[in-house]
Order: C-alpha cells, then structure tokens, then sequence
C-alpha cells in the first residue's frame, strides 16, 4: 500500500476506533500529503462513520463508541474542510438543521446525541441549546438558512409545544421551505403525524436514518 | 392510628469505609466542583451563609461545616400528614412506605387498549390506588392529554386530592403555583394556617444532572421551604450520560446535587423536611433510552439508601419498570426492584404502581398485581422471629416423633394467621382445579379485580361542595397562570 491508502485506510480505522488525535494527525498528513481534503473525507472518514453505524445497528457498538467516533470523524472534517473552503471550494452539506430542545425542557443528553450523530453524517447542525422558544427555531431558518427544524423533549408537559413550533412556522410562511423531526422519549409517530412534522426518530440513529431520507428523496 | 411502615436495612452493598470514602467525595464536589443554580435569590441566601459563589457563571461551591450546620437542622423524623389520621405516615430513616406515580402518558385500559390518558383516568385510577392496602403516598399516575400544558399540575391536584385521602405527592411549575395548592388545601382543611400547620400534601423538586438547579426548581423549593411544606429533593441522573458511568460517580453526583438542594431549604426555613431523592436510572447504550427496571438501576437505588442515610435523611427511590404489558417481564422486574428497595430499607419505594414503559404508560391491570408483588415483597421482608415460643421444642415434644401432625395443635392455629400472606390474585392450585376455576392468568385475574374495584362507588376523600370549591380553585390558577404567562 501506498502512503494515500495508508492515510485514508488510517483515517476510517481512527473513526471506527474512535481515536481523535488519530484522526487529527492522519487529517493533516494527508493535506501535506497533497490529498484531495474530500478523498480524505469520503474515501476515509465517510466508510468508517458507516461501518460504525453497521456496529450499532446489530448491537456490536454501543452510544459511547458511536458517540466517540462521531467526535473523531468531526474533528477530521474540520480540519478538511478548512483546506476545501481555502481552496475555493464548499463540502456539499445534506441540509442545515436547527436543533434544540423546545421550550420549558432543559434536557440536553438526547439532542446533543443527536446533535454529534448528524453533523458525523454530513449535516450542518445549529445547535439552539435546550429551552428553545419558537422565535429561536424559525431564527434558525430565516437568519441562519436551516432547511431542517428539528425538536426534542423528554417531558410529557413540554411535548406540546412542538406544535406551536410548528404552527409559528406556517404563520410566517416558512412551513413549505424546511423539513421538520422530531423525538425524545414521550414522543410517538401518531404524535408527530398529529402535529404535521415530516418525520420521527424513535432514537438517535433512526433521526439520522429518516433525515436522510427526507433530504434526499426530496419529498 | 397513623401509619407505621416495616422497619427494613437489611441489605447493604456498600461497606461502611466505602461509604466513608462517598461521603468524602460528596462533600468534596460539593465544596470543590459546587453546583450551577441559575436563580438569583438562592445563590445570595447561600452566599449569605458562607458559600462561594461565581456570579459570572452562577456556580456555587458549599464549604463543609455550612453542609453539616443544614444537616444539623434538616429532620430524620417527622410526620407526613393524611385527610384524616390514619392515614399520617410517620416518617424515619427505618421504616419502609410506598408512593403511586407518575405522570404517565398513556394507559393500558381494562379493554387491552394502549391510548393516551385522559382525565377520566386519573380519576378512576386514583380511585383504584386507593383501594390498594400497601400504597401509602399518594401521586398522579397520568398527566392526561385533554388538560392544558400550563397549570396542568393544579388540575392533578383537585383531581388526586379529592378523591384520594392519603398525603398527596405534587409538584409545582412556579412559586404561585404551591400557593394556589394550599389554598385548594384550605378548602378540605378549614384554613390556610391549618393546611400549613399540618400539610396534607408534599412538593417534589427535580434537579437536573450533573448538579444543576435550575430557576423554577430553586423558586419551588424555595417558596415551599418558606410554608414549611415537606420537599422531595429529587435528582433524576442518567447514568452514564448525565452522571459518570460507574455507580459510585452516580451517587457522589446525585449526593452533591441533593444536598445543594437541602441546604438552601435549611437556610431558608430551618427545620423543613427534606426527603433525599432520586429517580435514577442507567442509560442503556443500545438505543439511549432511559432502564428504570435494569439491575443495575436497583443497585443505584438500593444503594443511594445508604447514603441517604449516612447524611442522616430520609429517603426516596424506586423507578418505573420497562415492560409494555402486564407480562412476564413486568412480574420479574417489579419484583426484584421492589423487593431490593424494601430490603435496602428505600423509605419511600416510589412509582411502584402500575408504571411501565420507562414511566410513559401505566396499566389498570399492572396496579393490582404491583399490589400483589408488593404485599408479598413486605412479607419477606418482615422476616420472622426466633424465640422460645417460636422455637417450638415444646411443640416438638409434645407431638413427637411417632407419626403427629401439627395441623391440629392450637399453636399452628394461632400462629399461622399472624405470619402467613395471604395471596388475592396468585394462583396456587394443580392444573385441573385451575382450569375448571376458568384457567385465568394473572393479567386476567388483575383485570377481573380492577373492574371489581372500580364498580364500587366509593366516596371521595372530600364533600362534593368542597372538591366543586377546588376545581375552581385549580380552574383559576391555570387562567393566572395563563395571564402570567402572558404578560412575560
């Protein structure tokens, strides 16, 4: 092998391993390598953020290994796209998603997991914090060009005000133009149908499973 | 007659130096690492009392002698009161009690349906609760989905508090909020001063992990402390997420989280009873979903009692189990999590009834077997005694070895009645009599005995004139609450 297989074969190893100074290091070699930052990123970094979530899937990987890999494979993109934005050029984002848990919850664990999960997988994610009122989310389409709200809560009480999340939407005319999720342990698929969200991840995962789904089959 | 619970600390899983060594590092957080309270007034009464406090990043710190003087003021005994006196609990660090809850979203009807929970609901499964022998507290087991988000906890209270006549455990989404309830409590207690002499009723505060006390938390806990009212000071760590993963870590969080908690109560109102509580659970790194009923969520709870009462404070744990049905897996893990926590000596064995799902469903059905497992959990942990009597050689001799019985001594007769439990919904016979008694399983039996209870129109714990009077109340405070709202 040669020293581009070795650096691309070493940056899918770090994020399986989930090794950040591994991925680092093996980034920044490979810019002085003189590789194509997005090789780097889709011929390194993007088969092994899959593999990892192949592991999870069938039980072989856990949150904490997820969750370690997704923190080394957006160490590695930052520094890769870094030279891609200095070279003129622009990382193609599947969408940029304001996320935040909705107002009167302050649970943060569930939306960070999701938070780190998507931007792993080639989302640009703004993440608004917990207690987000209604004005932050469509802040979050309108100033910051989210194409994707996406909301949580952990309590019952605080459930509902997704709806008004998304009523304030339609109110402004913005419903149309984004893509809507939403989770978080009191939430259901009946419930989010109900509300009028677009989709609903039963966990982490399955938010970045039916995010992509919904930003590329265009629907 | 109040109520006297089992006396139980039987089982210990940490050693006393270990618990030594919590201790120590509990008290080291909590002076070292301090707890984040965003609201204002408790970070100036601490900082009052000699507790460090960042006022850029609202972090406070708590020396140790400011932590032991709160604790020297903070009651091991005292009385949580019922609607009328036998139904008082007598609170210890030793003795064992039960609390329903909480706040699920849907239920499991008597039909097998699985829908969201109305208020309809709650009354009929508070009605139910409080046919159940072994439940001692008093707690919404539903947050029902036809009530406004705003205030929903007033509508709880009239809803819980008249028809229940046990200590009701509540909650609070703003200072007004516990006026409003003991103004709702006035009305069965004759006066605002008497519901305050004798509080029928007890506010739980949730800390969130790691060791942060947000504004309404603090204001609640605050104003409630102010009245004298019982508080729950209760933190719900995720274990591994929100807290370190080892258990150890998660008790020295939810120690130092708790105890910030109690000693601003001490400072403001000396004297107030405050329960060490936790509704921990681990994460489970499958799926991030809360476990209430994984093993070692029990270890966390089974153990916090020790803390617990190391700091010399009453104790609440206990969590919602994980199954969706009335099922296998339900029966053994209510069983081993209450059965843990009673021998553990957990003062308050919470949400022990009917709550399933990571405590997002109760179940009709489940409350009555929970009844079951929990009568038969006290019985074990009752024990028995060994004396001369007990002993029995005289028994012995007198039957002797030729062939006797003891059927049909005097003794057994007397004996048998005061010791054994006697099962309502356990089935204990061969197949045939089993089937020819229609071969029911126990979700059968339960359903049959829930429909049972609930066909009997038992009165309310209070006049129709005086639940009509704090419906209003409850009516009015979520329009205040509304306007407050409002107006921000």
């Amino acid at each position: 092998m040669g020293e581009r297989e070795d650096i691309l074969a070493g940056l899918e190893k770090g994020v399986i391993e989930g090794e950040p100074e591994k991925v680092v290091e093996l980034a920044q070699r490979a810019l002085a390598a003189g590789i194509d930052p997005l090789d780097a990123i889709n011929q390194g970094l993007i088969p092994g953020i899959t593999e990892v979530g192949r592991r999870f899937e069938c039980k072989d990987y856990f949150l904490p290994e997820l969750m370690m890999a997704a923190d080394a494979m957006k160490k590695g993109v930052t520094i890769l796209e870094k030279e891609i934005a200095a070279g003129g050029r622009k990382r193609e984002s599947l969408a940029t998603v304001a996320l935040g848990t909705v107002k009167g919850d302050i649970h943060d664990i569930g939306k960070s997991i999701v938070g780190t999960l998507l931007s792993a997988h080639g989302f640009d994610v703004i993440d608004l914090g917990v207690d987000v009122p209604a004005e932050r989310f469509l802040e979050g389409v309108t100033d910051r060009g989210a194409g994707v709200v996406a909301m949580s809560a952990l309590l019952p009480t605080t459930m509902p005000y997704m709806q008004r999340v998304i009523q304030e939407l339609e109110t402004r005319g913005l419903r149309d133009k984004v893509k809507v999720i939403v989770g978080g342990a009191p939430v259901t698929p009946e419930y989010a149908r109900q509300i009028g969200a677009d989709g609903y991840g039963d966990d982490a995962v399955a938010a970045v499973r039916v995010l992509r789904g919904l930003v590329t089959s265009g629907q | 007659m109040p109520r006297r619970g089992l006396k139980s600390n039987w089982l210990k899983f940490i050693k006393d130096d270990d618990l030594e060594q919590i201790r120590f590092a509990i008290v080291e957080v909590l002076a070292e690492v301090g707890v984040l309270m965003e609201y204002r007034p408790a970070l100036e009464i601490l900082a009052d009392h000699g507790a460090r406090v960042d006022w850029d990043t609202s972090v406070v710190k708590i020396p140790e002698d400011l932590l032991e003087r709160a604790l020297l003021t903070a009651p091991s005994r005292f009385t949580l009161y019922g609607k009328t006196p036998e139904y008082d609990v007598k609170v210890d660090l030793d003795r064992v009690y039960t609390i329903g809850g909480s706040c699920a979203l849907s239920v499991l009807d008597l039909d097998g349906k699985h829908r969201l929970a109305v208020r309809q609901d709650l009354v009929d499964l508070t009605r139910l609760l409080e046919e159940m022998p072994n439940l001692d507290i008093m707690h919404q087991i539903v947050v029902p989905s036809d009530v406004p988000e705003l205030g929903y906890e007033l509508i709880n209270f009239a809803t819980c508090y008249s028809v229940s006549k046990r200590n009701y455990y509540s909650q609070a989404q703003s200072a007004e909020s516990v006026r409003d309830q003991v103004r709702m409590a006035a009305v069965f207690q004759g006066s605002e001063e008497e519901a305050l002499r004798r509080p029928t009723f007890t506010e739980v505060v949730c800390m969130v992990s790691p060791c942060k006390h947000e504004k309404q938390n603090s204001e609640v806990l605050m104003e409630s402390a102010r009245h004298g009212i019982p508080l729950y000071i209760e933190v719900d760590a995720l274990c591994g997420a929100t807290t370190p993963a080892p258990i150890a870590g998660t008790l020295v969080e939810q120690g130092a989280n708790v105890l910030a908690g109690v000693v601003l109560a001490q400072l403001v109102n000396p004297g107030t009873p405050c329960i060490f509580s936790i509704a921990s659970g681990i994460i489970d790194m499958a799926n991030g979903a809360y476990s209430g009923a994984a093993p070692e969520t029990t270890l966390i709870h089974a153990a916090t009692a020790q803390v617990a009462r190391r700091f010399g404070l009453p104790y609440q744990g206990g969590t919602g189990i994980d199954a969706k049905l009335p099922d296998a897996q339900a029966g053994y893990e209510r069983a081993l999590q209450v059965l843990t926590n009673i021998l553990a000596g957990t003062n308050f064995v919470h949400l022990s009834y009917g709550m399933m799902e990571q405590m997002l469903l109760a179940s009709y059905e489940q409350v009555v077997i929970d009844e079951e497992i929990i009568a038969a959990a006290f019985r074990i942990a009752r024990g028995f005694e060994v004396n001369d009597y007990t002993l029995s050689v005289d028994l012995l001799a007198r039957v002797g070895p030729l062939g006797g019985h003891f059927l049909t001594q005097r003794e057994t007769r007397d004996f048998y009645r005061q010791d054994r439990w006697v099962p309502h919904i356990t089935d204990r016979n061969t197949w045939d009599t089993w089937q020819a008694a229609g071969g029911k399983d126990m979700r059968q039996a339960a359903n049959e005995r829930a429909r049972a209870l609930l066909a009997e129109e038992k009165p309310w714990a209070v006049t129709h004139e005086q639940a009509a009077e704090i419906e209003r109340l409850a009516q009015e405070g979520v329009r205040k609450a509304q306007e407050r709202k409002e107006r921000m």
